[in-house]
């Protein structure tokens, strides 16, 4: 959604409660303007085409692990949005298609291996503690996938983090000494000529690309659905903190690459932290939110336990999201600092 | 203190009207840490209990004694002495439980419920009614702590106190045994229990 | 001031109930004291048999009714500036052989302190066992530090060796296989028996019984040991 159309959804909210008449006067904060073409649906249309590439090339590398996870997915997303919706009585929220992006989200952030239940069980907690508990689109306060994703990523471990992720991580000998699940024979696939530009890795099956995953991200922000300034300011400050790490190092260069390349990150940033309800609203916001996702990436990457670490790292920002609005208020026309 | 409620009365309302975790929202400390089992869980119910009614009974005692302002300091002198008396008892008895539990039996003392109960009805009422509002408030605490840890015991690891309910391939969510999964678990009970309520609120009217 | 509005007559109640509590308090944790202590204690001990022995030779000795004599001494270590204790449990056989030692050593894990036995045999020469006591690693992959088959490798490895935590590996002498997904786990154990091992290693000469043992200052007499440190009972 955009800034305007969310102002206005939530203004509009109070007519979606049972039980009560629908005012007669709809009072929203300006600017009053109303884009016809600004609609839920059609951005979330945009980003589906804008996920396209990635799930091209995930079609083409996992084949049937790809489509079982996207399937699982999306169909349990709909379900649960479907049940939930239909639970607090509300109307019928489907056609937003923002269950379907959420599910495709899921989908495509699943590694692989992961049995059907995962991604399942995923979809209807991020749905459901997600979004709906909050108050449903527009009203949630975390990126609904990541909120599914971390459940199942603390609740089953062994299938989500160590076997897929242990050889996504930035440490570059733990690539070329990889041990590929072998059951899946990805490697064979994944050995390509850009192997860190198509994805050397056992990962998400969404991620490994990051080339479909600029692609897709560039026609988001062409066609302004997604800001520019969320995905720049993760990229740059992720490439800075690489970078130092990569002199301080010794790598020349491969380190940065790497880090820029592998994982979740293009992913993330192009398609995740730019989720319009869980980041901030004016330019300046975004900057900071894509800043301290960007450091919070490269910590948890370089000093935690995890390999990866965009998923947690737009949560936290997400959380942060709210005081970043109101630091970055815009001051009223001729009216100072009080 | 004609208006005060009977014994019996603050003994049910102790159980579900006010529900100590589910409706008062008092002791959660417990309620998120120690409900990753269900034996922890009872230990710690049977352990508030204990706590919960002697101290509602020597306050109540002493009530008629108790100077407006060093109240308070009477409340956590009791309370802390009967914890004591809990941690002892368990490391001596229960050794292996007491090290699962670790600090939340030291940190019993700290409970806003056992200081609320002994400031609202103990060292208001008599004796027996002290008595009977700590055992109907730990019966309820018993409950919301057996119930949340019923779900993140079965949906965790399979198993109830032990025994396995779910059939050998559930995928053990590991995440209700953890720490977020306490407050995931405690979130969506609350919400069906204030859900209930609302419906049986409107079935009335 | 009157004395009726003095703080202490204020508090009269305050301090009766403070002195009544106290005492009943010293007289629970004298009566209960000793128990406890005990249960600390036989918590250890329990184990130390498995340890030194491993499980057949254990639950052979259990049948015969026999139990092994345990003492505990503590060890202390100077390294870089540090002192280290440790807490090592000799065992003898009952005709009065020294069969293996047991430490116990801790050290950070990836959530919380871990605590191990390590058992040695009695020549100081190769690990026995090894023994979680206690830890709060994570349900399903760090808390895998706690099964048999884990703890296991650490059997027969060589105290003069460092062991290293490998994924996948396991093969070489001195290898330990990493949890897959827990290496800081893994590393965490594997760190605490190295340290714990080659620091105690030189102080696990004892006396032939048990008997002689009884006065802890004779051990710093017996032949053989290392000089620069000293064992205290």
């Amino acid at each position: 959604m955009s800034d305007t159309n969310r102002q206005i959804n939530s203004a509009m909210s109070p007519e979606d409660r049972p039980g009560r008449k629908p005012p007669f006067i709809n009072v929203a904060p300006s600017p009053h303007i109303s884009d016809s073409r600004a609609d839920t649906r059609r951005m979330m249309v945009d980003v589906l085409l804008g996920l396209s590439p990635a799930i091209i090339v995930s079609l083409y590398l996992f084949r049937f692990y790809a489509l079982k996870q996207l399937i699982v997915c999306v169909v349990a997303s709909l379900a649960a949005e479907y049940f939930f919706v239909r639970m607090r009585g509300k109307s019928f929220t489907l056609k937003d298609c923002s269950a379907m992006v959420t599910g495709v989200i899921l989908g495509l952030s699943m590694p692989g291996s992961a049995p059907w239940f995962v991604g399942a069980l995923a979809s209807v907690v991020g749905i459901g503690i997600g979004k709906i508990i909050f108050g449903g689109i527009g009203m949630n306060i975390f990126n609904p996938a990541m909120v599914g994703r971390a459940f199942v990523m603390i609740a089953f471990a062994q299938l989500m983090g160590a076997g897929a992720y242990e050889n996504v991580t930035g440490l570059v000998d733990a690539v070329s000494g990889a041990t590929p699940l072998s059951a899946l024979k990805f490697n064979g696939v994944h050995t390509d000529i850009a192997p860190l530009f198509m994805g050397v890795t056992n990962g998400s099956i969404g991620e490994v690309s990051a080339g479909a995953c600029i692609l897709g991200g560039l026609y988001l922000i062409y066609r302004k659905t997604a800001s520019w300034q969320i995905p720049a300011s993760i990229l740059i400050t992720v490439a800075l903190i690489a970078a130092i790490t990569d002199i301080a190092g010794g790598y020349q260069g491969v380190f940065l690459l790497h880090h820029l390349f592998a994982g979740a990150l293009m992913f993330g940033a192009f398609f995740i932290a730019t989720d319009p309800a869980t980041s901030p609203l004016t330019a300046k916001g975004k900057m900071i939110f894509g800043v301290g996702t960007g450091c919070l990436i490269m910590v948890i990457r370089l000093f935690s336990g995890y390999p990866e670490g965009v998923m947690f790292a737009v949560l936290i920002m997400n959380a942060m999201t709210p005081l970043i609005n109101r630091w970055t208020i815009p001051q009223p026309m001729g009216q100072r600092e009080a | 203190m004609a208006d005060q409620p009977t014994a019996l009365e603050r003994f049910v309302q102790g159980i579900l009207p006010e529900n100590p975790v589910y409706r008062q929202l008092l002791g959660l400390c417990p309620t998120l840490a120690v409900t990753n089992g269900m034996k922890p869980a009872l230990t710690m119910a049977v352990s508030v209990a204990f706590v919960l009614v002697c101290a509602n009974v020597v306050i109540s005692l002493i009530r008629n004694l108790l100077k407006p302002h060093l109240r308070i300091v009477v409340f956590t002198l009791t309370i802390a002495t009967f914890v004591t008396v809990a941690d002892r008892v368990l490391a001596a008895y229960m050794f292996q439980m007491s090290k699962t539990l670790g600090p939340y039996i030291p940190l019993i003392i700290v409970n806003c419920l056992i200081i609320c109960r002994c400031e609202v009805c103990a060292s208001k009422q008599n004796v027996i009614t002290a008595a009977a509002d700590g055992l109907g408030q730990a019966i309820g605490f018993g409950l919301a702590l057996a119930s949340i840890a019923a779900v993140r015991e079965i949906l965790g690891t399979g198993m109830l106190m032990g025994f396995r309910v779910l059939p050998a391939c559930w995928p053990d969510w590991v995440v209700m045994v953890l720490p977020p999964g306490a407050f995931i678990t405690l979130g969506l009970l609350l919400g069906l229990v204030n859900y209930i309520d609302d419906k049986r609120e409107q079935a009335r009217k | 001031m009157s004395l009726k509005n003095s703080n202490l007559a204020q508090a009269w109640l305050v301090l009766l109930l403070a002195t009544l509590f106290g005492t009943a308090l010293a007289g629970i944790q004298a009566k209960l004291g000793p128990v406890i202590e005990a249960n600390k204690v036989k918590e250890t001990m329990a184990k130390i048999p498995v340890l030194v022995l491993g499980e057949d030779l254990a639950a052979e000795l259990a049948d015969d009714n026999q139990t092994l004599t345990i003492k505990s001494r503590v060890v202390e270590v100077k390294k870089n500036g540090i002192t280290k204790f440790y807490t090592v449990y000799d065992a003898w056989l009952p005709e009065g052989k020294v069969v293996g030692h047991v430490v116990k050593a801790d050290g950070q894990g990836y959530a919380d302190k871990i605590e191990l036995l390590v058992g040695i045999d009695a020549q100081g020469e190769r690990i026995t066992g090894l023994f979680v006591l206690d830890q709060k690693e994570t349900p399903g992959l760090g808390a895998k530090i706690l099964e048999h088959a884990w703890r296991g490798q650490f059997k027969e490895k060589s105290t003069a060796k460092h062991l290293s935590v490998v994924k996948g590996g396991g093969v070489e002498e001195d290898e330990i296989d990493a949890i897959s997904g827990a290496t800081i786990s893994s590393k965490s154990v594997t760190g605490i028996v190295n340290s714990a091992v080659a620091d105690v290693v030189s102080h696990l000469d004892v006396p032939a019984g048990p008997e002689n043992n009884k006065i802890p200052a004779v051990q710093n007499k017996e032949p053989g040991k290392n000089s620069k440190n000293k064992e205290r009972s």
